[in-house]
């Protein structure tokens, strides 16, 4: 359908070129996309999101832009650092606004507090890492969009998949805001089956050695750990359970597949082994091919994200795009709202984002519906464990294994 | 489709008339069916829809009609349940004119809404029941209820009209049969039937020439149960049974019997309540045998004509496919998926959804919003394969 509506879009750019005497070209008006992310504050989150916009933009740019009636626009794409502050987010908001942007993309930062002003302008958001429970709401924040695994899915997820295993679970979060909503659902999740919890401790972020809490946790009879946290509270956590030889199986949010963790641990990489995270899957049933061939376009424009760490056999990983790819989905999203909407007026694209479907870079379908703007489906949440660095699929999860792992090594 | 079919099949038969030689034909059933709708189609975005072959589909529907005083539609509801089995991605719609739709009783996902769509997408681990509970406009689905209701208030009494809406008329086909083999088909038919199984495809050996007879009339039948309560007992009803200020009835509409019923009710003290439930029925007077326990008996016995042994098969078969397309109002995405759906019209007044429905209106959902009669994928697909098998026969 896409393909169908660039190539209209493109013979519409034909035909208005030999309509004129002079042959001179229509200059494309410029279509604004706020990025707003914490380039200072998370500086691998910012830069994939951004990344993933500007390579959806960019091929639609290449491609001569797209049509609306009688203009022809093309993609902007406006970045604004919001240092993980809902302030400044608010501050980047209304920047934008004034800017003309039709959407704003971010990590969710501030969303509390700058959804409605974008609302009032008719503008869409869309959250691209951030799983929140609360920040996407069809009926109440009608011009919120997400796509990114939500904090209900994956704790839903690891309710599913840990409770039948028998584990004696302490559930831990650190004390930051994403640790806070991370626990309140994962204690819904686990609040029918009380006798799967061993321990509920909340941990400080920010704190290097959690040897106390780990200590505890070890003592309540626990003998799993789902943390819920920021990456370096997942270090921290891992290097001191392990340097007590407690050797128990971690399992966290998307956070745990974070670089950071790796390259905090890259003295100790066996501690890294058996550490399991859940988030969107990054392949669909029809295989890697989709998500392989974005990868190359990825990495062809910006180079490959580093992990900086190597395999034992001394190949250098790679960390796959995955954020990317939910910010380059959405903006294939908006585009198909755009074309569905006939215009560029941010009300009527926001009310077309309800509306569409487009192929994800995965190979799945991405688009949301009046009832839900949740572009990944919590049955989309997947289990991956590390082994030597790299990460791959669960076998022991219906979803998880039948997914193909993804190539994360380079020699 | 039709007259393609049957251009096809005298076009197949000419060439093997002049030989005189036997020729296989396709009987009809499990599909395709006569009309596109049900299940309902509507004008949208074109569906997309992803449910692997190894997942299967089971839809149990419960249609709730909301009428008037004078049985006329005020209110549409469907509450379908879907059953998948197997394991894998599912995504696809339902397309219907919705108003809303909310996750029906035991839903282990919620539907999405669009423009004419019901969406459904998530993983399947063996067994997941997809549960919605969908408010429809009535306007452009009425046209596919099974049933007509025409309720009269007169002084000193009441009178209920049902007519069974699903006649259609069909291309039918004669030809040279075998009594034995015709036999046979209609036992194995009767035994689908009464099962309550959908038709598997059959063929009829035929000698010479297949010719076109004039088309037939097809209904699916109906059984329908009714009660009517009144404010006062009723002094006599013709067409149902008094209990207390209660009348009930029960028919089949169809299936050798009227397309049609009328229950008169003397007083009653106005207007009932009325609850009534119609359910797509098996053929079941058709495909009794005459005399015996069986058709291939019954032939034995005494010399029935093939001619007319051959006409039975082919209505009666007619009539289950009417009555297999009344199983699923609404779509169901496995095509060989078993099917059941049960029609419930109640006195309502309007808009009773309105509790569910949202809020906010909605530009472009105006009720000049048309239903098209679009062959189903499926039909289309099933038409062709049936084509294929008369050529190949």
């Amino acid at each position: 359908m896409r393909r169908i509506a660039f190539l209209l879009a493109g013979l519409a750019l034909l035909a208005a070129g030999c309509g004129k005497s002079s042959g001179a070209k229509d200059a494309a008006e410029h279509l604004v996309i706020a990025v707003d992310v914490p380039v200072t504050g998370s500086p691998y989150v910012a830069q994939t999101i951004r990344q993933g916009v500007a390579l959806a933009a960019s091929n639609l740019n290449g491609g001569g832009g797209m049509r609306v009636g009688s203009k022809s626009y093309e993609l902007t794409v406006k970045l604004y650092d919001n240092h993980l502050s809902a302030r400044r987010a608010v501050q980047n908001a209304r920047r934008a606004l004034e800017a003309g942007a039709v959407t704003i993309v971010t990590d969710g930062t501030g969303v509390d507090a700058t959804w409605e002003l974008a609302r009032r302008e008719g503008v869409s958001i869309c959250i691209t890492y951030d799983g929140g429970t609360g920040l996407v709401d069809a009926e109440t924040r009608p011009n919120v969009f997400r796509i990114a695994p939500t904090n209900h899915g994956i704790a839903f997820r690891y309710a599913e998949y840990l409770i039948p295993q028998k584990l004696k679970v302490a559930l831990l979060a650190d004390d930051s805001a994403y640790g806070r909503e991370g626990a309140a659902d994962v204690t819904r999740a686990f609040a029918s089956n009380p006798e799967a919890v061993a321990l509920r401790l909340t941990l400080p972020a920010g704190q290097t050695d959690l040897t106390p809490q780990m200590l505890r946790a070890r003592r309540s009879g626990a003998t799993a750990l789902l943390l819920w946290g920021q990456p370096p509270t997942i270090a921290a956590a891992l290097s001191a359970a392990r340097s007590i030889g407690w050797d128990v199986p971690f399992y966290t949010p998307p956070t745990g597949g974070d670089p950071f963790i790796r390259q905090q641990l890259a003295d100790h990489p066996d501690w890294v082994d058996g550490l399991t995270f859940a988030s969107g899957r990054m392949t669909a049933e029809v295989g890697t091919a989709p998500f392989a061939s974005f990868q190359s376009q990825y990495e062809a424009a910006y180079g490959a994200d580093r992990v900086g760490v190597k395999t034992s056999d001394g190949q250098a990983v790679l960390q796959p795009p995955e954020f990317a790819m939910y910010s380059y989905d959405f903006v294939h999203v908006l585009v198909a709202a755009i074309t569905h909407a006939a215009s560029v007026e941010p009300e009527k694209v926001t009310a077309a984002l309800n509306e569409v479907t487009t192929q994800g870079a995965n190979g799945d379908e991405r688009g949301f519906n009046r009832h839900s703007h949740e572009g990944v489906v919590d049955d989309d949440v997947y289990f991956a464990r590390f082994d030597d660095m790299t990460f791959a699929p669960v076998p022991d999860d219906p979803l998880s294994a039948t997914l193909p792992p993804i190539q994360q090594t380079r020699g | 489709m039709r007259r393609l079919l049957a251009a096809a099949a005298l076009a197949l038969a000419a060439p093997a008339a002049a030989a005189g030689a036997v020729q296989q034909v396709l009987l009809p059933g499990p599909t395709p069916y006569p009309t596109p709708s049900p299940p309902l189609v509507t004008v949208g975005p074109p569906p997309w829809a992803n449910l692997p072959f190894r997942i299967h589909a089971r839809s149990e529907q419960r249609v709730l009609a909301g009428v008037d005083g004078r049985g006329h539609l005020v209110s549409l509801r469907v509450l379908q349940r879907l059953l998948l089995t197997g394991v894998g991605d599912y995504q696809f719609v339902v397309s219907a004119p919705v108003e809303d739709v909310r996750p029906g009783p035991g839903s282990q996902s919620q539907p999405g809404l669009r423009r004419g769509q019901i969406l459904w997408s998530g993983f399947a681990s063996k067994r997941k029941l997809l549960s919605a509970d969908a408010v429809l406009r009535p306007k452009p689905a009425e046209p596919f209820l099974p049933l007509r209701l025409e309720g009269d208030t007169e002084s000193g009494g009441y009178t209920l009209r049902l007519e069974n809406t699903t006649v259609t008329s069909q291309a039918a086909y004669t030809g040279a049969g075998f009594r034995n083999e015709l036999a046979r088909l209609l036992d194995r038919t009767r035994l689908e039937s009464l099962a309550g199984s959908r038709l598997s495809t059959a063929y009829v050996e035929l000698r010479g020439l297949v010719r076109a007879t004039r088309r037939t009339t097809v209904a699916a039948p109906l059984h329908v149960e009714g009660k009517l309560r009144f404010p006062e007992r009723p002094k006599s009803v013709v067409g149902g049974t008094i209990r207390g200020s209660t009348v009930t009835f029960s028919t089949v509409l169809g299936d050798e019997r009227p397309l049609n019923y009328r229950l008169d009710v003397r007083g009653g003290g106005g207007a009932p309540r009325l609850h009534l439930v119609a359910r797509p029925t098996a053929v079941v007077r058709m495909l009794v045998p005459p005399g015996a326990s069986s058709w291939v008996e019954a032939v034995r016995r005494r010399p029935l004509p093939a001619k007319a042994l051959l006409q039975r098969v082919l209505e009666a078969r007619m009539q289950l496919v009417r009555s297999d397309q009344y199983q699923a109002f609404l779509n169901n995405p496995d095509v060989a998926g078993r099917n059941r759906t049960v029609y419930v019209y109640k006195t309502a007044a309007a808009s009773p959804g309105a509790a569910t429905a949202p809020s906010r209106p909605r530009s472009g959902d105006g009720s000049g919003w048309l239903m098209v009669l679009l062959a189903a994928g499926g039909t289309v697909v099933a038409a062709g394969a049936a084509l294929v098998g008369w050529a190949h026969s």
